[in-house]
């Protein structure tokens, strides 16, 4: 079982799945514009700029998700030291950074014909906008930093830090009054989106997560040839 | 037709940026994901050629992850 996880085993399965997601890739990412930008209709409301939620919800799904896989690592690394945890992290945060500057960028420009407005010091946008210097903090620690132990105690500390403001950004459309509307879809409960809608979403959040395991593997990959290559004359 | 698609009844702009802002953002990434990728697999070959053939021998047989990189290397010359 342990044996699966070596470092030859788990290159030889980024290898294969660089090339399965290669080959997929494109022809999902056709099927997911042709639903997001043509196919999805208009909102009663926001009419086509709706459409803007096809890349601003899945990008912030994405951020999201990113950071509470590295704080369950890192506490995991801090507690059991796995060395593999520490590599999957420091492939991960910049996918994660990537998206969440992405959802900013994104909700901004859907803010503007929705609201009238770019930006709002609101609790939602401000706790995204929080979420994205956490990312800029743990990154820099890997990139400032040279000792390795030093690393993982400074950079799981940050993700312990910044796993406190994951509810505050889901839950703040219900805690405080926002111009950001409350969530549309549910895991439990009813979902208050139409499946015209739902089911290009789903298209294109499937597009960014094949393109953010795509992302991660070569990044993941490229550390364990940086590993081998100083390896290689002890061998 | 096309030009409603073009204007997006008056959102095309905020639309067509947030779009484009991502498809040139991930292709960035992309692009200097596999560049920094490229660059370690020819640093580690070139210390691979530092190596006597007896040393390379023993890498190549210790380390399937060396031998994939070179056939891969291979696969790209």
């Amino acid at each position: 079982m342990f044996k699966f996880f070596s470092s030859t085993n788990i290159y030889l399965l980024i290898e294969k799945l660089i090339k399965f997601i290669n080959s997929i890739f494109f022809l999902i990412l056709v099927i997911g514009l042709t639903f997001a930008l043509i196919l999805s209709p208009p909102d009663y409301l926001q009419g086509d700029a709706v459409r803007i939620m096809y890349v601003h919800v899945p990008s912030a799904w994405i951020g999201l998700a990113s950071f509470s896989v590295i704080t369950f690592l890192s506490v995991l690394n801090f507690i059991f030291k796995i060395k593999n945890f520490y590599f999957i992290n420091k492939s991960l945060a910049p996918i994660g950074l990537l998206f969440t500057c992405l959802a900013i960028v994104t909700g901004s420009l859907w803010g503007q014909p929705t609201w009238g407005t770019w930006w709002a010091w609101d609790a939602r946008l401000t706790s995204m906008l929080a979420l994205m210097f956490f990312y800029i903090f743990y990154i820099l620690t890997f990139k400032l930093l040279n000792e390795e132990e030093l690393i993982i105690k400074i950079s799981s500390v940050i993700a312990i830090i910044g796993s406190i403001n994951l509810p505050i950004i889901k839950y703040s459309v219900e805690w405080w009054a926002t111009l950001h509307q409350p969530a549309s879809i549910k895991i439990t409960g009813s979902s208050s989106i139409h499946s015209e809608m739902l089911l290009p979403l789903m298209v294109m959040l499937l597009v960014f997560l094949l393109y953010a395991a795509l992302i991660f593997l070569m990044k993941y990959k490229t550390e364990i040839i940086r590993i081998k290559k100083k390896n290689i004359k002890r061998n | 037709m096309i030009t409603n698609f073009i204007t997006m009844n008056g959102y095309g702009l905020y639309v067509w940026l947030s779009f484009g802002v991502v498809i040139i953002s991930c292709s960035v990434v992309y692009i200097k994901t596999k560049k920094t990728l490229k660059k370690y697999e020819q640093e580690f070959l070139a210390e691979l050629q530092t190596l006597t053939l007896e040393e390379k021998n023993k890498a190549l047989r210790s380390s399937k992850v060396a031998q994939q990189i070179l056939a891969t290397s291979f696969k790209a010359n």
